[in-house]
């Protein structure tokens, strides 16, 4: 994960202080989000849950996801050492994963549930 | 009173010679769509030295700004740099045609007319051709061959607007919003395989639908066209005042080190 010293006086200097390679080595993050919601929508599917609680689903898998990264690969710490957008940046699935899992979702419950 | 209870049966043909072909083919089709772009793509043209020179020696002034409140260059390199770069920007000697004449103000190259830019908003059109195209086709293919059944039900309810568009073909009033035909799966898949392609293709890739409503061929030729006309001259000028400002701002990291180590060990 991305490191970058703490305690960094202003802007200006907060930006000196981040290590680029670090920054691109957190598409890693990205690659965790996606298949979390791949996982969560063919264990929706699979299911069979329908409208609310497949989506609440979602949502809770989105939650256990960000509280693993931040418990295992943050060791806990605060997450402006790791992450330069903060708890947002750890939470948010985005567009692509949303609709991911909403495929996915509608794939197995399609296999599973309407096809004999 | 609609009958949500009952459930259709779909022949598991239909799973397989439809709803896995669908996918298979737009996977298939981001990934072919992601390399032709690749390859339409024109390596830049090669600039010529005097060119570069100009350009890296805005560069290098710019770098060494950016860290000099808290610099790691001593004293007496940071100085040496500075002075030559603002020497060389006052004199004009990295100017691509040289040091300025002082007779006729330089005009920047008109887009329209400039080679170099023409050819960055014709590889923007190209791009966005390519990516267009084979959209309609799969439409197109789907549209024709996969009409007129009800392939899968969705998982979540959908309001009553939008059963013209992902009924179309099948004439049936009653039946549940959820049982849509094979132009939904299209729509389902196109949005969704975006993190697919992030994932196999790396996040750069062309194959990404999000990209193509957002961005449009005059987006990418307003991008392009700035570039190039730039007046190095008065860069240089301007770049100049940053360098002296900067160097009133500058601070070496290391000052006062012998002062602060002797103090972290005690000996002060």
């Amino acid at each position: 994960m991305a490191t970058s010293s703490p305690a960094a006086p202003s802007p200006a200097d907060a930006a000196q202080l981040i290590y680029p390679p670090n920054v691109l080595a957190n598409t890693s993050l990205h690659t965790v989000k996606f298949l979390s919601s791949c996982f969560a929508g063919a264990a929706a599917g699979i299911l069979g849950l329908e409208n609310l609680p497949g989506f609440a689903l979602f949502l809770a898998s989105t939650l256990f996801t960000a509280g693993c990264i931040h418990s295992i690969n943050c060791k806990g710490a605060s997450l402006g050492k790791y992450l330069q957008g903060g708890v947002w940046e750890l939470v948010n699935p985005g567009q692509d994963n949303a609709f991911t899992f909403v495929l996915v979702w509608t794939l197995f419950y399609g296999i599973v549930h309407v096809y004999d | 009173m609609s009958t949500s209870a009952v459930s259709l049966y779909l022949d598991p043909q239909i799973r397989d010679w439809v709803l896995f072909p669908i996918t298979l083919v737009m996977i298939l089709v981001g990934i072919l769509r992601h390399y032709v772009v690749l390859l339409l793509q024109s390596s830049p043209k090669k600039q010529p030295r005097a060119a570069i020179r100009e350009q890296r020696a805005l560069a290098r002034s710019q770098i060494l700004r950016a860290t000099a409140s808290n610099s790691p260059l001593p004293p007496h390199f940071y100085t040496s740099i500075s002075r030559h770069l603002s020497d060389a920007f006052e004199a004009g000697t990295y100017l691509k045609d040289g040091p300025p004449k002082g007779d006729a103000p330089s005009t920047p190259p008109n887009p329209i007319t400039d080679p170099a830019a023409m050819d960055g908003m014709m590889a923007g059109m190209k791009t966005q051709m390519v990516m267009m195209v084979p959209q309609m086709v799969i439409m197109g293919w789907i549209n024709f061959f996969f009409q007129g059944f009800v392939l899968i039900k969705l998982p979540f309810p959908l309001t009553l607007g939008f059963k013209s568009m992902l009924q179309r073909g099948i004439e049936t009033p009653d039946m549940d919003v959820r049982w849509v035909s094979s132009l939904s799966w299209y729509f389902l898949n196109f949005f969704g395989l975006n993190g697919l392609y992030r994932l196999i293709l790396g996040s750069d890739n062309s194959a990404d639908s999000s990209r193509d409503m957002t961005a449009s061929p005059f987006a990418n030729a307003g991008a392009a066209s700035p570039g190039q006309p730039q007046d190095y001259n008065k860069l240089f000028k301007a770049e100049r005042d940053n360098l002296q400002f900067s160097e009133g701002m500058y601070s070496w990291v290391g000052k006062d080190i012998e002062n602060k180590v002797l103090s972290r060990y005690g000996k002060i």
